[in-house]
């Protein structure tokens, strides 16, 4: 049972700020994700929120209890660190009953607990090895299990799934999904990766250069991105940003003519719109201009061409062949388009 | 390592190969003569055809010598002494440490060991006995086994001591009856009584003199107190030192380290020099202390006045101690950097406060390192000459100075070949205990980043 909250939470050395003002309210049993590019400051809010780290500004609370001054074992936390840190001398198992001995809980439940947490990560054949006997999937999940093993009230994962490879990641990115929802713990994951963030969070949380971008489900981050820079970092391939002018509903651009923008702002914005929303077309469209190139993706192919001031990328079906060069229209309706502000890069509601 | 990683250009394989058996004859060769010579009665030892050295025919005449089954029984012996810790040592103690009897052991044999030293060196058999036996268990029960780490690393290393002490004094009680009485046994049995015959001269009767009309062993006693003294308090000192300082990234710190390798720099004289005049007017220095309202008569307890500390075994710890804390402190410090810092973190989310991570968490992975670096306090402690024979006197002196009294204007070959026995009784605990610890002492100095 724990809400978190972050009034104002701000970290500095020295000159550099590392995380800038930062409010959040995380509800109960919330599965939170922060998303962001390397170096925004993901890792250093998580760290604040375990006490390994003291914030400079603002009250962080747990469960209604302001908790800045508590040492990171009062706080009832745990956490996946994004290099695992288990101990080496110790076999998996006693890793992971670690915390039981440390926290001085009843040891006749110990086996107990450990196997249960050692069931649901899947590890029984590993118990007795140390952790350089294991592979970097399995060293993670003697990590997750020891962050399980105690039922705490706040679950922090940093990047728990970086040094895993593809398949892993994806059947590990499953087990840990159902396992916060068996658990019903409050919950903060960190991650650069959009497809974890989209597929584990009730909320994401978008950060960049240490300042909160947007805060929402994941279907709004990419539906209405609150600005240009999530717009730009949520999606595969990222939303297309093209400069241009308004007037009177229609956005006009280097080679770019778009009608029917149900607007009545006027002068210079970013209007930005998806590759797989729009279509080529060999006809006419709103886009008219040269293949720059052409990216075989399997199931369809991803045209680039240069317009509105930027590499735009358009989804075409697989069949669609083209040589560099060409001359391609891309059909962009009016209904998928965003709004930015072309100076602040907010978004500009209709 | 596969083959072709490890393959090396014929030319240069030779030439490192030639290179490790000149080095390996150049330093063995010494200390296996002196060991030989040490056996041998004056005449032998400097006769001047190197075999008689070897093959001792006078010693053999008159003392009688040692057979080749002698030399395979002891050889035996010596293989089982060095193989013992690494086959026994961890078994024991898991099942040992599960039930903290480990910890008992090292209790008891560590109190065994105390009585010893503080009954005044007026060593009684019992006691010693008592201490070595006692040394011999902690060594097998008493290190930390994986389930339970307490009292782990301190066991090992008294433990260690023990062993070669226990091992050094089995040695010499148990192994000449032993020997005479396989050597009479065979002589009976034809064909096989050949190899029970005397072959090579030797005698231990130098030895016996200087372990016991000389008093040598009070000299290894102060030894052992000077070295234990110095290993415990710099290693004390410079755990803890080297962790703050490794996890601090203050200035301070910075210029604090390199204040302490200027320190280490100073030729040891220098520091003798200005450690002097205070250790000899200690008492009136010390004095104002006594005089102090309540620690004073705290400290009335120990002595009603203050000691001179002048001639002491403390005066020497010190002085060692604070020459070779610069050093402890740096090395440890090493150590501790290659420990990433998430394994205190990460202890310290689970539930530890920052003495108990560094206790449960960053000391069993720091073992290594902490056994190597004890180990180069141990040695310059032990080696050191000119801190002892400036500092100590005559009855409170340790090994390697107390050579100095069997060379004087009437030095005969007697006492040249009993300096040389001595010589022999300092090297051999070393050796014994550098082979033991190998496996560690390896580690420990190529320890890089720890895995995990
Ligand atoms: N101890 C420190 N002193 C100074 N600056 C620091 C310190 N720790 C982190 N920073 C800076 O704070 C910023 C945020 O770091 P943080 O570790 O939170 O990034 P992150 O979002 O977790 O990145 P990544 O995805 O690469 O892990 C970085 O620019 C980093 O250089
Ligand atoms: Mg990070």
């Amino acid at each position: 049972m724990a809400t978190i909250t972050l009034r104002g939470v701000t970290k500095r050395w020295g000159q550099f700020i590392g995380v800038k003002s930062l409010d959040l309210e995380i509800a109960d049993r919330e599965f939170l994700v922060l998303l962001g590019p390397s170096g925004c400051g993901k890792t250093t809010t998580m760290r604040m929120v375990a006490g390994l780290e003291t914030a400079s500004e603002g009250d962080i609370l747990i469960g209604g209890k302001r908790v800045n001054d508590l040492e990171p074992k009062d706080r009832d936390v745990a956490m996946v660190f994004q290099s695992y840190g288990l101990y080496p001398n110790l076999t998996v198992w006693e890793n992971i009953r670690f915390p039981l001995k440390v926290r001085k809980v009843d040891p006749s439940t110990h086996t107990e607990r450990v196997q249960r947490a050692v069931d649901m990560v899947e590890l029984n054949d590993f118990v007795h090895r140390k952790p350089a006997e294991l592979s970097g999937g399995q060293r993670q999940r003697v990590a997750l299990a020891r962050a399980i093993v105690r039922e705490p009230t706040v679950f922090l994962m940093d990047e728990p799934l970086s040094n895993l490879d593809a398949k892993l990641r994806v059947s590990t990115r499953a087990q840990i999904k159902n396992l916060q929802h068996r658990l019903a713990t409050t919950t903060i994951y960190v991650t650069h990766d959009q497809i974890e963030a989209m597929t584990l969070a009730d909320r994401v949380v978008v950060m960049n250069a240490g300042a909160v971008q947007q805060v929402g489900t994941p279907i709004e981050i990419y539906d209405r991105p609150a600005n240009t820079f999530v717009a730009g970092f949520i999606g595969s391939p990222a939303m297309n940003l093209l400069s241009g002018e308004i007037s009177e509903g229609v956005f006009t651009g280097d080679k770019v003519r778009i009608e029917g923008l149900a607007t009545n702002h006027k002068g210079p914005v970013t209007l930005g719109f998806r590759a797989e929303d729009s279509g080529i077309s060999t006809a006419a469209g709103e886009i008219s201009a040269q293949v720059y190139s052409l990216e075989l993706l399997g199931d369809c192919t991803i045209v680039t061409m240069h317009a509105g001031g930027a590499l735009l990328s358009v989804k075409a079906p697989k069949e669609f062949r083209a040589v560099i060069g060409d001359p391609v229209h891309a059909t962009v309706s009016a209904a998928i388009c965003h709004l930015f502000d072309a100076t602040t890069g907010e978004r500009i509601e209709p | 390592m596969s083959d072709t990683t490890m393959r090396q250009p014929f030319g240069l394989r030779i030439a490192s190969v030639s290179f490790l058996i000149f080095w390996s004859f150049l330093a063995l060769f010494p200390l296996l003569w002196i060991f030989t010579m040490s056996f041998k009665l004056p005449l032998d030892a400097f006769s001047e055809s190197a075999l008689d050295v070897i093959t001792g025919p006078i010693t053999r005449e008159r003392r009688g010598g040692i057979s080749i089954l002698d030399i395979c029984i002891a050889g035996a012996i010596f293989y089982a002494i060095l193989k013992v810790p690494g086959l026994f040592g961890r078994r024991a103690v898991r099942f040992f440490a599960r039930k903290r009897a480990g910890l008992a052991v090292l209790g008891v044999a560590y109190a065994a060991w105390l009585y010893v030293l503080v009954t005044g060196f007026g060593v009684t058999g019992p006691s010693v006995l008592g201490a070595l036996f006692g040394g011999l268990l902690v060594w097998l029960f008493g290190f930390s086994g994986e389930d339970d780490d307490e009292g782990g690393l301190l066991g090992t290393l008294l433990a260690a001591v023990f062993y070669v002490l226990a091992a050094g004094a089995g040695l010499w009680f148990v192994l000449p009856p032993l020997l005479s009485a396989v050597d009479s046994a065979a002589l009976q049995i034809p064909l096989v009584d050949y190899l029970a015959h005397p072959l090579i001269g030797a005698t231990t009767e130098h030895y016996m003199s200087v372990w016991f009309d000389r008093g040598f062993y009070r000299n290894f006693l102060n030894t052992m107190l000077v070295t234990a003294g110095v290993t415990t308090v710099s290693l004390t000192v410079g755990t803890l030192a080297g962790y703050g300082l490794a996890r601090s990234t203050s200035t301070v710190a910075f210029w604090l380290l390199i204040l302490a390798l200027v320190f280490r720099a100073l030729p040891h004289s220098v520091l003798v020099t200005g450690y002097l005049p205070p250790f000899i007017a200690s008492r009136d220095i010390l004095q104002p202390l006594w005089d102090a309202p309540i620690i004073g008569s705290f400290l009335g307890l120990f002595t009603a006045t203050p000691p001179t500390l002048y001639g002491q075994p403390v005066a020497v710890i010190a002085v060692l101690v604070s020459i070779n804390q610069p050093f402890t402190i740096w090395m440890l410090r090493s150590f501790f950097q290659s420990i990433p810092k998430e394994l205190d973190e990460a202890a310290r989310v689970d539930g530890c406060s920052d003495m108990e991570a560094f206790r449960r968490v960053i000391m069993p992975v720091m073992w290594p390192g902490v056994v190597t670096t004890g180990l180069f306090s141990f040695l310059l402690a032990y080696n050191d000459y000119l801190i002892c024979s400036l500092l100590l006197n005559s009855q409170n002196q340790t090994m390697v100075p107390s050579i100095t009294q069997f060379f004087n204007s009437e030095t005969t070959t007697t006492d040249q070949v009993q300096a040389v026995a001595a010589a022999v009784s300092i090297t051999a605990p070393l050796f014994l205990l550098v082979m033991a610890f190998q496996k560690q002492i390896v580690s420990g100095l190529t320890a890089g980043a720890v895995k995990g």
